[in-house]
């Protein structure tokens, strides 16, 4: 069973399509981006990005990703560097305990991969689905809107 | 009084000390650390703590664990200032039971307070340490070097690196250097102190680069665990079948130690479906709800004399002009990583764990002790935790995992699952208040009689056995008693309390008491003023004790931050000490928006003392008021047949994204040290929201959470 994952083609064996993509990508491939917080979808620490849709790869089965393409936050860099997420994140000091920063900056990379202009209701809307318990939820909204302008400067 | 005295000694002997127990609580409370207390740190247990290595980093080796609280970058600030180095050249290194001495916990907003200035005094006797290695190296007299982010510098122009110094040998500090160094964070020196450097780990949390996290730790041939554990609070597992189980590829099978029993598997996939497959029946406990328990903590008789008294001065009988019965029912911790460890032994039976802990070296030792081990043999690795707020402060997916891994031969990582972080965790106990305030005409705080009534926090259920309960059923729980006693002058005051034993465990939770303790005194006076038609502020200006003037301080200030101006309707305001020591103040705007009430903008003054780093700190006070968010208007968790409900995030709502406001914060040094962050504004946000809900509404709030409008 193949997908690509960062741009790289990867395969599982079959016997384990059944497994969450989470754990598959956790322990089978070592990412340490996307992490489990409830294993049901309902706080979003294991967001990835899958054909450019924000997924929870604790609940989706990796047979389900079969010759799809898997983003994760070690797949976001470029060669020129951090994406503006990633580099607006550490000028605004978000992460407090940083666990649920991966769902975070993955739901907002979707996001803003296909909606680069996203007006301050639909980032809420976005956003309002991954759970942030150290209260970093006001940072999140400033990075969010400083990689917005950096990367409407670089288009 | 025998019985008083026995279990004194029954507390000694576990380790307790006489003077935590019997000290009265109130001031003295504050220092108690949450479990068995610890000597303060020697000058041989600072000299442990730093060095030069060869490859000439500054090495810390920290006591504290970092779980967002910003305790690495602080302490990296403070060396680099006292050693004159920048910060890349000072390495932090979390807490490891076999590389450092025995040390405290990770609580009690304490990290920097107490860890702060021994890191500067260690680096400064480091610093003598290195000048005295190189003056030996050029030759020259140690007071004529100067050290930099270059090296040492001589007197002639020469500069030997830090590298060079260390070479083949790092440099340590001996006691008589600590003790000859100063005892205090210099001023002179301060170019990082003071300043936000990025916290440590912020890249490896943004891309994923390194192990962070307990769950980022893989060993060769680890498996997956889980503990089964009864669903009822009350209820003990009858029978295991985990025939449906064994045609799960990966899985394992099912070990038993003693009366605790888990599953392994190879796959988390398969152990999440075995965990689903496994048959497990339990005892019939009792049905518990939560009105049962919320009817444990209630408080009909606020005049008559409760268990313990924290305050009694003057006659406090009535009348009195308000009297108010306040509820905040149980909630959780709900961090967003939850409980997990991973545990190996060796083939000479050494056990090594790696954990998100608040406490190494309480791990360690229950372990060893639980498991027969020698205390030495037995290492605990403390990873970053993914969110602490008090409840990684006890053992508990550790043990699971030790267990498990010496019951199937094989490292084992153990991680909750949401469901077991609700219904094996420990929570914030419920509590109940009774408020009865009077003023005479000019204003002045008459009578102050504050009854209450919670489960247990520091002497928790989750954490001492049938013996340590009965040893502390006539202490007062320090835990339950933080904050009570109110920074407002009164002719006569009485506050008193009682802990109780519920059939839920509770434990400390992000403020201790001091966050449903100040909630409701805060609640109380506000709506004290609003019965003698006087202004919150000015009411508590002129209540607030004449010794309080950092209270009086960042009151002021957060009134002119937020225009602030009497009779406007839709603003709260709070404040309060927490710990005796740090003071903070909140105004909170909030609307009626759909049915529901929603904060619009948050304004709050800090008085922390010396602040290490602002937008750490900042960080700390945003997260507390995000907290007041869900303990105004959200967070209850719900039991309901014998069992904590909920089973997810679906079931416990927090603040989300646009539950969150523009929050504006004004940082004030009142002291020439660090007092102590972490959970000090937890003191102000939950009442200023629901003050400003009752100038909204003309209704005090009087149970927590406000669910609708």
């Amino acid at each position: 069973m193949d997908f690509t994952l960062n741009n790289r083609p990867v395969a599982v064996p079959e016997d384990e399509g059944d497994e969450p993509l989470l754990f598959v990508l956790r322990d089978r491939f070592g990412l340490n981006g996307p992490r489990f917080g409830c294993g049901v979808g309902s706080c979003g620490a294991c967001t990835v990005v899958v054909d450019g849709q924000a997924q929870r790869a604790c609940t989706l089965p990796v047979a389900a990703i079969a010759g799809r393409a898997v983003v994760t936050l070690e797949g976001i860099a470029t060669d020129g560097g951090l994406h503006p997420l990633q580099q607006a994140w550490i000028a605004e000091r978000v992460p407090q305990c940083g666990y649920c920063q991966n769902g975070q900056i993955m739901t907002a990379y979707a996001q803003l991969s296909a909606q680069p202009d996203a007006d301050a209701a639909q980032v809420a809307q976005a956003m309002d689905e991954v759970l942030c318990r150290c209260g970093t939820q006001m940072r999140i909204r400033r990075a969010i809107a400083s990689a917005q302008r950096a990367l409407g400067q670089a288009r | 009084m025998m019985a008083r005295l026995s279990r004194r000694a029954i507390l000694r002997a576990l380790g307790w000390g006489a003077a935590g127990i019997t000290a009265t609580v109130g001031t003295a409370c504050s220092l108690m650390p949450t479990l068995p207390p610890r000597d303060a740190p020697t000058t041989a247990d600072l000299a442990a703590w730093i060095s030069l290595r060869p490859d000439g980093m500054v090495e810390i080796l920290s006591t504290r664990v970092e779980m967002g609280q910003g305790i690495a970058i602080a302490l990296r600030q403070i060396a680099a200032d006292e050693l004159g180095l920048d910060i890349d050249q000072v390495r932090w290194v979390p807490p490891d039971t076999a590389r450092i001495p025995v040390c405290r916990a990770t609580v009690g907003s304490d990290s920097v307070r107490e860890t702060g200035p021994l890191i500067a005094r260690a680096a400064a006797a480091l610093a003598q340490a290195i000048k005295a290695e190189a003056a030996r190296r050029m030759n020259a007299a140690p007071a004529a070097l100067a050290i930099g982010p270059g090296g040492v510098a001589g007197p002639d122009g020469r500069t030997l690196a830090l590298a060079d110094i260390a070479a083949g040998r790092a440099i340590h500090v001996s006691e008589a250097e600590i003790a000859a160094a100063g005892t205090a964070l210099s001023a002179g020196r301060r170019r990082l102190v003071g300043a936000s450097p990025p916290p440590q780990d912020i890249d490896a949390v943004v891309t994923g680069a390194r192990a962070l996290y307990a769950d980022d730790i893989r060993l060769p041939g680890m498996v997956f665990g889980a503990r089964i554990r009864p669903a009822g609070l009350t209820a003990e597992i009858a029978a295991i079948d985990d025939s449906a189980c064994r045609a799960i590829p990966g899985y394992l099978g099912l070990f038993r130690d003693g009366n605790v029993a888990g599953i392994v598997a190879t796959r988390r996939g398969a152990l999440a479906q075995a965990r689903a497959a496994l048959v497990v029946s339990e005892t019939a406990g009792h049905p518990t709800t939560s009105a049962d328990i919320m009817r444990q903590v209630a408080v009909d008789d606020g005049a008559a004399g409760r268990e313990h008294t924290i305050l009694a001065r003057g006659d406090t009988a009535g009348p009195f002009d308000i009297d108010l019965t306040l509820s905040v029912p149980l909630a959780a911790h709900a961090a967003i990583e939850p409980r997990t460890a991973v545990a190996r032994f060796d083939a000479d039976g050494r056990l090594e764990i790696w954990t998100g802990t608040q406490d190494a070296f309480f791990v360690r030792n229950t372990i060893a002790d639980a498991l027969g081990l020698a205390r030495a043999r037995v290492v605990v690795h403390a990873m970053r935790i993914g969110g602490g707020f008090g409840a990684r402060t006890i053992v508990a997916a550790e043990m699971d995992a030790a267990l498990l891994a010496r019951a199937c031969g094989r490292p084992v990582k153990v991680q909750w699952n949401r469901r077991d972080e609700f219904q094996a965790g420990f929570h914030r106990p419920p509590s109940v208040h009774r408020v009865a305030l009077a003023a005479d005409g000019d204003g002045n705080i008459a009578r102050w009689h504050h009854g209450f009534r919670s489960g247990h926090i520091i002497f928790t259920s989750a954490a001492m056995g049938p013996v340590l309960q009965m040893a502390t059923s006539l202490a007062a729980d320090p835990g339950v008693a933080r904050g009570a006693v109110p920074p407002y002058a009164a002719a006569a005051i009485r506050v008193e309390f009682e802990d109780v034993r519920l059939p839920v465990m509770t434990g400390p939770w992000r403020g201790l008491g001091a966050a449903a303790n100040i909630w409701a005194m805060e609640t109380a006076i506000d709506a004290l003023a609003r019965a003698k038609g006087r202004d919150p502020l000015s009411f508590r200006l002129q209540a607030i004790a004449p010794q309080h003037a950092r209270l009086r301080a960042v009151l002021a200030a957060v009134a002119e931050m937020s225009g602030w101006a009497a009779g406007r309707g839709d603003l709260g305001l709070a404040c309060g000490i927490y710990k005796d020591m740090s003071y903070a103040a909140a105004v909170a705007q909030v609307t009626r928006d759909g049915g529901r009430y929603r904060v619009a903008k948050l304004w709050c003054a800090q008085d922390c003392g010396l602040v290490v780093n602002p937008g750490q700190v900042r960080a700390q006070i945003e997260g507390n008021l995000v907290w007041g968010i869900g303990m105004a208007l959200a967070e209850e968790l719900a039991v309901a047949d014998g069992r904590v409900a909920p089973e997810s995030f679906f079931d416990y709502p927090l603040p989300r994204f646009s539950d969150v406001p523009d929050i504006e914060i004004r940082l004030i040094e009142g002291s020439s040290v660090p007092t102590g962050a972490g959970e000090t504004a937890i003191v102000c946000g939950t009442a200023a929201i629901t003050n400003a809900i009752a100038a909204l509404t003309g209704r005090t709030v009087t149970r927590l959470p406000v669910a609708a409008a």
